[in-house]
């Protein structure tokens, strides 16, 4: 069986970019969140977001023209290419038929949507220009990862909403595993929209000033965006060119809660299958999780059955193991989000330090475990569980275990 | 257990009809379902009419249900009810029955209106309920919920080859163990926006026509409808009692994208796919005996495929049938591979090629008819190629015990 290991990490996320500022902003309890800078929120009830600051396409793109590219591609593509010089890979080296790209989004390339609805309004449908809608599939953003960093092999994309990050990496590992590429590029992409905001506004699910997963008090998520991408290649691979490895990709479990298009299952039946399919694919017990990369959006009722989720399948020894939520930091990133989590889980096998919960004063009776409050801590954790939910009802847990060499 | 994945199920709704007898009867009759569109005016169309879902899903529970959850939800209905499986209890609730489902544009019609009202009439007015259609994955968690399928429910966008790409990751999720039974296919609805985009992206017939390979082709016309496969190990279904139809063998993909809106005339990612495909299965060209085409009578697009072909195939491609039944249902964007799939599946069982609607010969030297041709042989190979770099082909076998 080909082992997969993970041996690049870029992020391009509301706390900064790249590995080094992304993993230091985490460890400090950086926050993110701030005003919504990118459409003017006045005529909605809430007004803050997780949004990319300063991302300056140009900086990043050698190949693609960001005229002509979606936000979601662009932070994408950056990311690849700073996952690559993390990695350390020269890609001529490589076949690069054997190069993939695995991506999971949420909303694809949405401010096309919103350029068409704005030339409708302001100018009638006559005026609008025929290279909008192209733009918008989401399978464009792995074609424009694949394009900027010339690679050929399988280019992928997953939209299985805010848990899409890590079925995109799941299969990526798939991929490796079944030997059908030599490399991967896989990860998650979602640019801060509008819709999104008014959506999750209309729902009630926003969060007025903080994202407070697990409190007693939280009051809702925040809506973000970003991009994460890992490079992943077979341990072997990785070992014959003295790579660094931050982690190993142990397997990944799915579900669906067939049970409502945004609420999760109560009892977090869906939850509780993915974490257990994880486990059984990589080998592992719940003796062996030593860490739980919370999906932990902040509204009142992710957080509980999470919760519940985690302490059924735990039982006993669920309150012994911390479960943090980064989102307490950047918001709810989507599509990208349990890419940019993967990423956190990456480097705190590789560091030992698990990056807390932030804005945690008051405990919850219904949220009684250890979401490590506010501060980073260091445990030396061994193998993680990556728990991701979506609409749809789709569940996805990845586990990840430390690579001792 | 045997890691053979077999097809014992089949759910259907496209232009050239509804359930897979409908749609074999139409397609093989050499008949033609692009038209003038009676949803847009003065657009040529290739459309699933009268979206008329009662029979399939009756009537409770669909008003949130958008154009394309309705299609999938219908051909998921389709595809359990013609296996015999009950959907309230039995089988479809177990934990390891999910579905792949392939698209392209998903649910644009529905984000791009869910936009439009916070627009023109307030954003803290929008309905939430219309929200959750935004999401590209709804139709898929939409049949989830109405089907009670627990297990894996995935989306594939891989552009034109959407659906074929769905049909092979529900086979790699069979063969790894992950699932028990899965339906996989597509969706994909015709709406003012993907139509819009369609016409924009330069493969567009301005003269309203589909002639796939014909030398005086000038273009495709989008179509849509949703397709599902019923996939299951061999033994599954065998202790299930049923009857495998066809074996799923090999598949390759390749992405050689220079351009999102521009075919790679070159043809080098359809020429690695094709090979892929043949060799993932352990065969060699002369074994296929019938090929499903990707073509949809765009200038580059079909060029490119029979070059593919030609490298890969070489003298054998003047014994191989090949059909391109896009030109009876258009180009259905997410869900082009997996009716082209469904094809084949027919292909190999009635050992007979379907026409390439209107075929009156071409430059390309392949072995193309506007009647049904014979097939002598197992296998079948349907490509699905995609005008973004995005290629995948498939190869499937009659199933033999």
């Amino acid at each position: 069986m080909i082992r997969v290991a993970v041996t690049g990490i870029g992020v391009v996320t509301p706390i900064g970019f790249g590995r080094e500022t992304f993993w230091r902003g985490l460890l400090e309890g950086k926050t993110g969140i701030g005003p919504v800078s990118s459409f003017d929120s006045t005529p909605y009830p809430v007004h803050i977001g997780g949004e990319v600051r300063d991302f300056v396409p140009e900086r990043h793109l050698r190949r693609l023209n960001p005229e002509t590219t979606g936000r979601a591609s662009q932070m994408a593509a950056a990311a690849a290419g700073m996952a690559l010089a993390d990695s350390g890979i020269d890609l001529n080296s490589y076949n690069r038929k054997r190069v993939g790209v695995s991506m999971g989004t949420t909303s694809g390339e949405p401010l096309y949507v919103e350029q068409y609805n704005n030339i409708r309004k302001a100018e009638g449908e006559a005026a609008i220009p025929g290279d909008i809608f192209p733009r918008y599939p989401c399978h464009v953003i792995p074609t424009h990862v694949a394009m900027e960093h010339d690679v050929h092999g399988p280019c992928m994309m997953i939209p299985t909403a805010c848990a899409a990050g890590n079925y995109a990496i799941g299969y990526g590992f798939d991929l490796l595993r079944m030997g059908r590429a030599d490399l991967m590029l896989a990860g998650g992409a979602d640019a801060f929209s509008r819709i999104t905001y008014m959506g999750f506004a209309r729902l009630g699910a926003i969060a007025p000033e903080k994202c407070q997963p697990f409190d007693k008090n939280r009051k809702g998520m925040i809506p973000g965006e970003g991009a994460a991408i890992l490079v992943l290649e077979p341990l072997e691979a990785a070992k014959a060119r003295g790579a660094k490895v931050y982690a190993e990709v142990l397997g990944y479990g799915v579900s669906c809660d067939s049970h409502h298009m945004t609420a999760a299952h109560p009892q977090g039946d869906g939850a509780i299958r993915a974490m257990r399919a994880a486990m059984r694919e990589s080998g592992k017990t719940i003796q062996d999780i030593d860490y739980i990369s919370a999906h932990g959006t902040g509204t009142p009722t992710n957080d509980r059955v999470e919760t519940t989720a985690v302490r059924t399948l735990f039982a006993d020894r669920a309150a012994q193991v911390p479960m943090s939520s980064i989102k307490s930091m950047m918001g709810h990133t989507m599509g990208a989000a349990s890419a940019i989590e993967a990423a956190a889980c990456s480097l705190a096998l590789d560091t030992g330090w698990i990056p807390p919960t932030i804005n945690y004063q008051d405990p919850d009776p219904e949220c009684d475990l250890d979401y490590v409050p506010n501060q980073a801590r260091k445990t030396d954790p061994r193998v993680i569980l990556n728990n991701a939910y979506a609409f749809g009802g789709n569940n996805a847990s990845l586990c990840l275990t430390r690579y001792e060499g | 257990m045997s890691s053979r994945v077999v097809v014992t199920g089949a759910g259907v709704l496209s232009p050239v009809g509804a359930g897979l007898e409908e749609f074999q009867r139409v397609l093989w009759s050499g008949a033609s379902a692009i038209e003038p569109s009676t949803r847009f005016a003065g657009a040529v169309t290739a459309e699933f009419h009268e979206l008329n879902v009662a029979p399939w899903l009756g009537t409770k529970g669909i008003r949130v249900l958008d154009r394309s959850a309705r299609l999938l939800c219908s051909s998921t209905q389709m595809a359990l009810a013609g296996t015999g499986l009950a959907v309230e209890i039995g089988e479809a609730g177990e934990p390891d029955f999910g579905l792949v489902c392939g698209t392209m544009f998903g649910s644009v019609h529905s984000i791009t209106s869910f936009d439009w009202s916070g627009q023109t009439e307030g954003v803290t007015l929008v309905n939430p309920m219309e929200f959750p259609n935004t999401v590209i994955n709804s139709p898929a968690g939409q049949a989830a919920i109405k089907y009670k399928l627990r297990g894996v429910n995935s989306t594939i966008c891989c552009g034109l080859s959407s659906g074929l790409q769905a049909i092979n990751y529900a086979a790699e999720f069979l063969r790894m163990g992950r699932a028990r039974v899965l339906l996989a296919g597509g969706v994909e609805e015709l709406c003012e926006e993907s139509l819009g985009g369609f016409q924009k992206t330069g493969i567009s017939s301005p003269t309203g026509k589909v002639q796939p390979f014909a030398s005086g082709r000038d273009g495709t016309i989008p179509g849509e409808g949703s397709a599902l496969w019923m996939l299951e190990s061999e033994d599954n279904a065998i202790a299930k009692g049923r009857t495998p139809v066809i074996e799923i063998c090999g598949f390759g993909t390749a992405s050689d994208a220079h351009s999102i809106q521009a075919y790679n005339v070159r043809g080098e990612g359809a020429t690695d796919a094709i090979a892929q495909a043949l060799e993932n299965s352990n065969i060699g060209p002369e074994q296929i005996a019938c090929i499903i085409a990707s073509a949809n009578g765009s200038r580059a697009g079909d060029e490119m495929e029979a070059r593919a072909l030609k490298k890969v195939f070489g003298e054998h491609l003047n014994e191989i049938p090949v059909s391109a039944p896009k030109a009876a249902f258009g180009e259905c964007m997410g869900v082009s591979g997996a009716l082209c799939a469904l094809a084949g599946g027919l292909a190999l069982q009635h050992q007979c090629a379907p026409p390439t609607a209107g075929f009156e010969g071409g430059d390309t030297g392949l072995k193309l008819s506007a009647s049904a041709q014979p097939v002598r042989g197992e296998y079948a190979l349907i490509n699905a190629f995609g005008c973004d770099g995005n290629n995948a082909s498939l190869v499937i076998r009659l199933w033999k015990k």
